[in-house]
């Protein structure tokens, strides 16, 4: 069963760049589960009772799987669901993987907008913006934008919000 | 842009108004002082210091000692209540309130006048005994929670009290945002006065059925640690006595009805709502009298509250949404507990109606049926696994038992499900347990998200939440058709959201 999706997709794709930082967040999360699963092989002797031998077989395998997902194949899906759009009144994306979630901001309603620059974001040269408002669960982020495109965004809404609004609450 | 100007700032911010901080031109009055000794208000916090020390020094419990004991930490609390009051100061520009205080690290805070949402003042027995009220001003609470949000003036006169209240709220009309009713000569106007016949609702709302329970609990609690020898010794009941049995169990409910109907009539004697000007007063309390004052303009809705028990006898909860107000609970109260008829009333005084509620389409009611069932049909299948295998029937007996109960609680959940949007605003209702539906001016709507999950994807539904800057911050309408979703949200808020389904240009 295929229904409509409750709102329409917006309309730009993140930077290309972004494929790249999760393939590095993926290689990191890896190597943290890789010296963990070595740890374990390590330090918890093969003699022991219970679950163990079935574990000691077990763990490097499902850690490999992680690490294609993570490295493999999750980049790619995240990037192809995470979109956004400025359009003339509102600032609108869609995130997530199996729960999308859809975010819509009037630019009336803007109270600020951050710009975020990671540590892995500035190898990349990526920026991260999110526009908030006076609500706690209505923030709009937009995550790994090249850099000089999010400070745009962010300088043009700022400047549009300030023109635009009422009382913002 | 909008920076946290509501914070410990130095000097003067306040501009206009010369006010040295350190000179805090006005001051509480000074009995506040014999208040603070008899509460030991400030010595508190000296108890943890005090009783090693009474421990070090091999505290006998002669009378002399117990009497110079006594003398000593009276002693110290009028010392530190003293100094207290000698470094605290305030002072209310035109255009901002500063609150002066700290005994060596001074304290400077500064809020203007434009980021004060309310004002509340309550007058404990003490209090009133001297003629002396208790200030607290509200500070917008934006992103950051918490009591920081707050200015607590303590022991000014009740004349002064009115006096700051007034100058507080008004001083900014002239800049800030102009009510409808700003020039017009303040006359009060009831909007809902509480009558002691709901009282009698108390004892089946939840919170005020804890009040009794806590004073049971804390009963035990002394009876634990009071001496073996002070204990009398009662011959314990034979406890197999049916009917003895019986009476207790009788007597324990109708204790406990007693006591939420007491502690609901020390919260909440005499309440009274009126309007004055472009602001809602509410006055309340037996013991400690409450005067909160909201302002009219900054209410962008209010939210209807009714537990399970309550939905019995008709009984509701209205509290106000309110901007950046913190602790909206219990300062937006706007009746704490009356009939259905009376809340609605006073709803509709303030927030257009917005037309019935439209229902949600029945694979909502599937899919709640099915959350309400999922841990049952779990416990069930594990029963259907064990039992051949361990004879643990009781297991299965438990499961079916569960899975028959979500039944209810699934349709009841899927009954509570509806929305709806009018021209001047829109109403969101769920939950069971307690049954809230909040009425919300359209204004009031500051984004919207939308949530599917992969089953709501297979369902054809979708969770669309009114993000609000009031309140906890966002309102939601689960599980309502996905085909809906941009038609409800445009009609509920504005041409902006119109983004949701327009295509891209």
């Amino acid at each position: 069963m295929s229904i409509a999706p409750p709102a329409r997709e917006p309309a730009w794709p993140l930077s290309r760049s972004a494929i790249g930082l999760w393939v590095a967040e993926g290689v990191i999360e890896s190597l943290v589960l890789a010296v963990g699963a070595t740890a374990f092989l390590l330090f918890v002797p093969s003699t022991a009772g219970g679950p163990v031998p079935v574990l000691r077989w077990s763990i490097p395998v499902v850690v490999v799987l992680a690490a294609i997902v993570f490295v493999g194949v999750r980049p790619w899906l995240r990037f192809r669901v995470h979109r956004w759009e400025v359009t003339g009144d509102a600032v609108y994306t869609l995130t997530g993987w199996l729960t999308r979630t859809w975010t819509l901001v009037p630019v009336s309603r803007i109270q600020t907008v951050d710009v975020t620059r990671g540590v892995l974001q500035q190898l990349f040269g990526l920026a991260s913006v999110a526009v908030l408002t006076a609500s706690s669960q209505g923030t709009v982020r937009v995550p790994h934008l090249e850099s000089d495109v999010a400070h745009r965004v962010a300088d043009d809404l700022a400047r549009r919000a300030e023109q635009v609004r009422d009382q913002a609450t | 842009m909008t920076g946290d100007v509501t914070g410990d700032v130095t000097s003067d911010v306040i501009g206009d108004v010369a006010v040295h901080p350190d000179a805090g031109s006005r001051r509480t009055s000074p009995r506040i002082v014999l208040v603070h000794t008899v509460t030991f208000r400030q010595a508190r916090q000296f108890v943890p210091v005090l009783i090693p020390i009474g421990a070090a020094t091999g505290f006998d419990g002669g009378t002399t000692a117990v009497v110079s004991l006594v003398l000593g930490i009276t002693a110290l609390s009028l010392l530190t209540a003293a100094l207290t009051w000698w470094r605290f100061g305030y002072a209310d520009g035109r255009s901002a309130v500063v609150v002066t205080r700290g005994l060596l690290a001074r304290s400077v805070r500064t809020v203007p006048n434009d980021r004060i949402r309310g004002v509340e003042m309550e007058a404990p027995v003490l209090h009133r005994l001297f003629g002396l009220v208790r200030v607290r001003i509200d500070a917008a609470a934006g992103a950051v929670a918490g009591k920081d949000e707050e200015l607590l003036i303590d022991g000014v006169t009740r004349a002064e009290g009115d006096r700051l209240r007034a100058a507080v709220l008004s001083d900014r009309r002239p800049t800030g945002a102009p009510g409808p009713t700003d020039h017009a000569e303040p006359v009060e106007e009831e909007f809902a006065r509480f009558d002691n016949r709901w009282l009698l609702y108390a004892p089946l709302v939840g919170s005020y059925l804890a009040v009794p329970l806590a004073a049971v609990g804390a009963l035990f609690r002394l009876t634990d640690e009071l001496p073996e020898s002070l204990k009398p010794h009662l011959v314990g009941p034979d406890l197999l006595d049916g009917r003895l049995l019986g009476l207790a169990a009788v007597a324990a409910l109708l204790l406990l009805a007693l006591g939420s109907v007491v502690g609901a009539a020390v919260v909440n004697w005499r309440f009274r709502l009126t309007r004055r000007g472009g602001s809602l007063i509410a006055v309340r309390g037996l013991i400690t009298r409450r005067h909160t004052e909201l302002e009219i303009d900054r209410i962008r809705g209010c939210t209807v509250a009714e537990g399970a028990g309550m939905r019995l006898v008709g009984a509701t909860r209205v509290s106000a949404l309110v901007t950046g107000l913190g602790d909206a609970t219990r300062r937006g109260q706007l009746l704490p507990l009356g009939p259905r008829s009376e809340a609605w009333t006073l709803v509709r005084r303030l927030v257009a109606d917005p037309g019935p509620l439209t229902r949600h389409p029945t694979t909502a009611r599937r899919r709640r049926l099915m959350r309400a069932m999922s841990a049952g049909l779990l416990v069930t299948a594990a029963g259907l696994v064990l039992t051949p295998l361990a004879g643990w029937w009781e297991l299965l007996v438990a499961g079916v038992l569960l899975t028959a109960l979500g039944v209810p609680l699934g349709l009841g959940r899927y009954a509570a499900l509806g929305h709806a949007a009018g021209p001047d605003s829109l109403a969101v209702r769920s939950g069971w347990l307690v049954r809230e539906e909040a009425v919300l001016e359209r204004r009031a709507v500051v984004g919207w998200q939308v949530r599917q999950s992969f089953f709501q994807r297979q369902a054809g539904l979708a969770t669309v939440t009114a993000c609000v800057g009031a309140g906890n911050g966002g309102y939601a309408a689960l599980d309502m058709a996905a085909d809906e979703v941009p038609a409800f949200a445009t009609a509920a808020s504005g041409p902006w959201a119109a983004a949701l389904s327009r295509p891209a240009g």
